[in-house]
């Protein structure tokens, strides 16, 4: 098991957001996580990257209990996190924001080797490479987002929210790239998400989180004709 | 012409080292996004460290690697058990341990070293120059090097180099930087550091510009670094130091040599109340 939360408790305040939630995500696998708004979806993965504290419960990553290390100390296990709202680095231009990805690990050719990767994943990358990050459109953001996130090679990649603000088009060419990253490159992705549909379609197996509890959990395929999912989530 | 050219050196020398001053509160507010007042406190600790240094060796070299290693180590020291624990606190409450901080650094500084103003009697290992008439002298000369380079260094860091690169992304989002492998703790420590090193610079600068070394000489700077910073844009390096070396002109020119009736020390505060009025994010501000 890569990734293993085990009674996950995340409080704000005297607000208890999620209250025990256990799930697992086994190398290679790419895992969703799916609910409302206010779910706790990114709570969650927050607690898990180390941003926000968990009140109680372990997070085991790569066997090693991480929940009390530093944030930075999880991304240079091979944690990354593709935030909600893209949060590139404004000020920064995109080259740059790029390297942020990169930082501390020092290997000049395999620098090389994932830019010219990522920029043949998101070309228009490459045309605004010098541009500032604040200039790009969502789309473009979320991207950089991405490519920020994979330049450094991580064993578990989270995802944040990904179809949110984007363009009908935009969100399928973004969750179209995530799965193949999966498929062909055996990333283990971890994905928070509203957008129940597209979800459920590219994950192998799902969690369904209501009010910071996990209600259903299985196979995604499985979940997709489950009728109460299908009324509750995919307005069917 | 020949004193308007005197005086407009003798202002860009001010403006320099008012520059080094406020580009440690620039970092500082860009990263924390506090006014770290004490900042000057700081500046007044290494002119006197510097002159005791320079008074037991007579090495002007050793008196300022001594003072900028103090500095530093009382820049982290702030940091961490002053400005650290107060972070979750609204921004007022850092600002006032922050001036709680200038006050207990300057009469320390009264206590160990008396009331007294100190004379700083060293001579900086630099030519003077006659240019059509006009001196300029080996005090001058030093101002414009070391600045130059304390600028052109920092410069560097922070456009060319990884932490240059970290110290930038930490301050636009300490949160997404540390996901990314960023100390960001570190970071700011280290920002600390480099800040108050320059300002150690600019405190010896300042004691030998002037021959004179004294408790409350930070007071000054402490709320003109403040108008500085304002008037550059919060947070930008290269508007703080704009800021400062125009500021220094125009009081040298517009008080000294035009003889505008005005406090010299009331230019800076009449320039912020101008910026806040037509440019309120600054001369090199962005938004926000």
């Amino acid at each position: 098991m890569l990734l293993e939360v085990r009674d996950l408790r995340i409080a704000y305040g005297d607000i208890e957001a999620v209250h025990g939630v256990s799930f697992s995500v086994e190398e290679g696998e790419l895992v969703s996580i799916i609910g409302a708004n206010g779910a706790g979806k990114s709570s969650i993965l927050n607690a898990i990257m180390g941003l926000v504290p968990s009140r109680s419960g372990s997070i085991r990553f790569k066997t090693a209990e991480i929940s009390r290390m530093a944030a930075h100390e999880r991304a240079r296990a091979g944690i990354r996190l593709v935030p909600e709202r893209a949060r590139v680095f404004p000020r920064l231009t995109v080259m740059e924001n790029l390297r942020v990805g990169l930082y501390g690990i020092h290997d000049r050719s395999r620098e090389e080797k994932q830019l010219e990767w990522l920029y043949s994943l998101f070309p228009i990358l490459a045309e605004r490479s010098g541009q500032n990050a604040a200039t790009l459109s969502g789309g473009e953001q979320q991207q950089l987002a991405i490519a920020r996130a994979l330049i450094s090679d991580p064993r578990l990649l989270l995802v944040d929210e990904v179809s949110m603000g984007l363009m009908p088009k935009l969100v399928e060419e973004v969750f179209t790239v995530l799965q193949e990253l999966n498929r062909q490159k055996g990333l283990t992705i971890l994905l928070v998400e509203q957008n129940a549909l597209a979800s459920l379609e590219i994950s192998k197996r799902s969690y369904v989180l209501e009010t910071g509890r996990i209600q259903f959990e299985g196979e995604s395929r499985v979940l997709k004709d489950d009728p109460r999912i299908r009324e509750a989530y995919l307005g069917l | 012409m020949q004193l308007f050219l005197e005086q407009m050196l003798n202002g860009i020398a001010i403006g320099a080292i008012y520059a080094m001053i406020t580009l440690g509160l620039a970092l500082v507010y860009g990263i924390l996004r506090i006014l770290h007042v004490a900042h000057a406190a700081v500046y007044t600790v290494g002119a006197y460290i510097g002159l005791a240094i320079f008074s037991a060796t007579h090495s002007i070299l050793l008196s300022a690697a001594g003072a900028m290693v103090f500095c530093a180590g009382l820049g982290f020291l702030i940091e961490r058990f002053v400005y650290f624990p107060l972070l979750k606190y609204p921004p007022y409450v850092p600002l006032i341990g922050s001036i709680a901080c200038l006050l207990a650094i300057e009469e320390l500084c009264r206590l160990a070293a008396g009331p007294y103003i100190l004379s700083f009697p060293a001579q900086l290992p630099f030519p003077s120059f006659t240019v059509g008439g006009i001196v300029i002298s080996s005090t001058l000369t030093a101002v414009y090097c070391i600045s130059a380079g304390v600028l052109a260094l920092l410069w560097f860091i922070t456009t060319r180099t990884e932490l240059g690169l970290a110290m930038r992304a930490t301050s636009q989002d300490m949160a997404i930087a540390s996901s990314m492998g960023i100390n960001s703790h570190r970071i700011i420590s280290l920002t600390f550091m480099i800040g108050s090193a320059v300002a150690a610079i600019a405190g010896i600068l300042v004691g030998i510009y002037y021959n004179q070394v004294y408790p409350s000489m930070g007071a000054v700077p402490a709320y003109k670094t403040l108008a500085l910073i304002v008037v550059g844009g919060l947070g930008s390096v290269p508007g703080a130091v704009l800021a400062s070396i125009l500021l220094g002109v125009g009081e040298t020119l517009l008080i000294g040599y035009a003889g505008i009736p005005l406090p010299r020390d009331a230019l800076a505060f009449i320039a912020m109340i101008a910026v806040l009025l037509w440019r309120p994010q600054g001369l090199l501000g962005g938004r926000g």
